[in-house]
């Protein structure tokens, strides 16, 4: 049949609605937003005190303040680049803006370790406060295995995409919150004592400058899951003004816990001399795993079992759920590195079943498995501070570079206080932010033998992994430029 | 009466019929119609994330929902949206847009033997700004 209808240019097919291919709903406010980076960043409180006192001795609560003040300038960084691009990759988008896909990879990689570590550390740790409760899961290897489980079955709530219950989180991290308020303030009120705690402070001996030092960079591993506040920047509510406040309310929340809680825990468990002459705390000896709960058991008689128990249950739920927000930022940034065509789609791609990055969930939870069978906390710890001072680094820097290179892309926060270079506005916390964790990343490399080691190789694979996916891919299209038409303009002629 | 209504679209059976019944009484008052199709997007991905299977299988509902508008002689606005969970960014919608009406299709599910509304339907209609009618085919 011949279309005896004549088309004409100015018949069209007007179809209304869908003009953007869809759009998010936004849901997290300053609560939500605050619940969710406190649930990360709180959770490091229950192993964090044990690994740091390992080395800062007597020097734990300043070593702690020291740190608190790099974190305020990283979260104020992170702050200004959530809310400029709210992305799931954290530093790696950053570096990604500011610099270039190399730069970005390098941010993603050792962040996804810090994922990792932080799935390990957390999961390893719950089953150690659980050791209160089944005294059998306290010691290596019953903890190492109970954490391997743990992290499996997050691995398999995940992949089989049960909702997990936002309120129930947000309920739980509150309760959490209270209970460390609460043991906080019983420990000002009984245990503190600021004369053990001058006694406690050998000037060069107990710390020496070496473990001081040491104690410095391991004392990142006191604020993790700064990067939560990243990746949840593209569900955040006005995230101009949430992201700002959850993460100053974060700042101050966790440094005046962990300024009590560090002094608690040395008043009541001096440092001292031990039979062969080395300096310790009892502390580290007999609650490295579980800290806290160290805290709970000088607490008076009348409520040191009911609150030791309730301790241990808090700690273990809240480390559950820190570690499937380790699983989850994994398995986010593997999507982002994915996208950017930094990770093999092998690994980054989502499941069409699952509706999740299978394999990445696959592969992070098998490295975080082996990493809680080795049942070493200092060493997950190094790892930890090897990567997130490097991440951290590289944020600072891009966003310096950011405010260089483009100088009017809109900041709905932008850090207070800055210097006037020709003209460009420079943020003096991300300059001094940057240094710190720059020279405390080089303590790292220089200080921690197996973190160095163990850093390095995770990079090197991954650097291989890059460059072999790319060489095979060919150029990107990021890194497309326009030919100039000279060939053509020759051929004319 | 009810000058603007959501309709939030599932894929199902009864939403051929939801949008007729929409568009009829919208008529009546020359009102507005949003049809809306949620694409849930799993924690483990950030909420941008494109899963274009998931994308797909929302157009074409969507399509549909147009078709059957046309048919009915109205017009539509149809919107994909991505969130965590379907009820809240429905009622988030309905909020947003200020809408007077809440029209969803329920299809006959059963669970353990029993008629069974699911999570979406009780949670609209607890938390609901509006009236929300809720017709079954």
């Amino acid at each position: 049949m011949s279309d005896s209808r004549n088309p004409k240019p100015g018949d069209k097919i007007f179809r209304p609605g869908r003009t953007k291919k869809f759009h998010l709903r936004r849901v997290l406010g300053t609560a939500g937003l605050f619940s969710a980076a406190y649930g990360d960043v709180g959770s490091s409180i229950y192993y964090a005190l044990g690994v740091v006192a390992m080395s800062a001795l007597g020097l734990t609560p300043p070593v702690l303040m020291i740190s608190g003040l790099v974190f305020l300038f990283t979260a104020l960084t992170y702050a200004e680049g959530a809310t400029m691009l709210p992305e799931a990759g954290g530093s790696g988008a950053f570096a990604y803006r500011a610099f270039n896909p190399l730069v970005s990879f390098i941010a993603s990689w050792v962040l996804m370790l810090d994922y990792i570590v932080t799935m390990s550390i957390s999961a390893f740790s719950a089953v150690n406060y659980l050791g209160y409760i089944f005294p059998a899961l306290g010691h290596w290897p019953a903890d190492s295995i109970g954490g391997i489980v743990v992290v499996v079955f997050l691995a398999y709530i995940n992949i089989r995409g049960l909702q997990a219950s936002s309120r129930l989180n947000i309920i739980m991290v509150m309760v959490d919150l209270l209970t460390q308020i609460t043991i906080a303030i019983l420990a000002a009120l009984l245990v503190v004592k600021i004369p053990t705690l001058i006694h406690n402070i050998h000037w060069g001996v107990a710390p020496t400058t070496n473990q001081f030092l040491f104690g410095v960079s391991i004392s990142m591993v006191a604020y993790t899951g700064i990067e939560t506040v990243s990746n949840l920047g593209s569900e955040a509510k006005d995230p101009g003004k949430s992201i700002p406040r959850a993460v100053i309310f974060v700042f101050i929340t966790v440094f005046i816990l962990w300024a009590v809680l560090s002094m608690a825990a040395l008043s009541a468990y001096p440092v001292h001399q031990a039979a062969n002459g080395t300096w310790v705390t009892d502390l580290t000896q007999k609650y490295l795993h579980d800290p806290i709960l160290g805290i709970a058991y000088v607490m008076p008689v009348s409520i040191r079992h009911v609150l030791s128990f309730w301790v241990a249950f808090l700690a273990v739920t809240i480390l559950i759920i820190a570690t499937n927000a380790g699983m989850l930022g994994a398995s986010r940034l593997a999507y982002f590195m994915g996208q950017r065509q930094q990770l093999p789609g092998i690994i980054s791609k989502v499941s069409r079943r699952a509706r999740v990055p299978l394999n990445a969930i696959l592969v992070f939870s098998v490295i975080a498995s082996v990493l809680i069978g080795i049942g070493h906390i200092g060493l997950l710890a190094d790892l930890y501070a090897f990567g997130a001072v490097l991440a951290y680094t590289l944020a600072h820097a891009s966003i310096i570079a950011l405010r260089i290179k483009e100088p009017s892309l809109p900041r709905p926060f932008k850090i207070p206080v800055n210097l006037h270079i020709k003209g460009k506005e420079i943020p003096v916390s991300s300059i001094l932010g940057g240094l710190a964790t720059f020279i405390t990343w080089f303590i790292v490399v220089y200080t921690h033998a197996v973190g160095r080691v163990v850093g390095f190789s995770w990079l090197a694979i991954g650097l291989l992994i890059y460059f072999l996916y790319r060489r095979r891919r060919g150029k990107q299209p990021s890194d497309w430029t326009v030919e100039p038409k000279k060939k053509k303009t020759q051929e004319m002629l | 009466m009810f000058k603007k209504i959501l309709v939030p679209v599932a894929g199902n059976n009864a939403d051929n019929e939801t949008i007729r019944l929409a568009c009829r009484l919208a008529k009546k008052d020359k009102g507005k119609v949003w049809a809306v199709s949620v694409v849930t997007i799993k924690r483990a991905l950030p909420l941008d994330a494109e899963i274009d299977s998931e994308i797909k299988k929302a157009e074409e509902i969507l399509n549909n929902v147009e078709n059957i508008a046309a048919e009915e002689a109205y017009e539509v606005e149809t919107d994909v949206l991505q969130a965590r969970d379907v009820g809240p960014a429905i009622v988030d919608e309905a909020v947003e847009r200020g809408v007077s009406l809440i029209l969803m299709g329920v299809a006959l599910k059963q669970r353990f033997g029993q008629f069974s509304l699911g999570n979406v339907v009780p949670y609209v209609l607890k938390n609901s700004p509006c009236p929300v009618i809720l017709y079954q085919q």
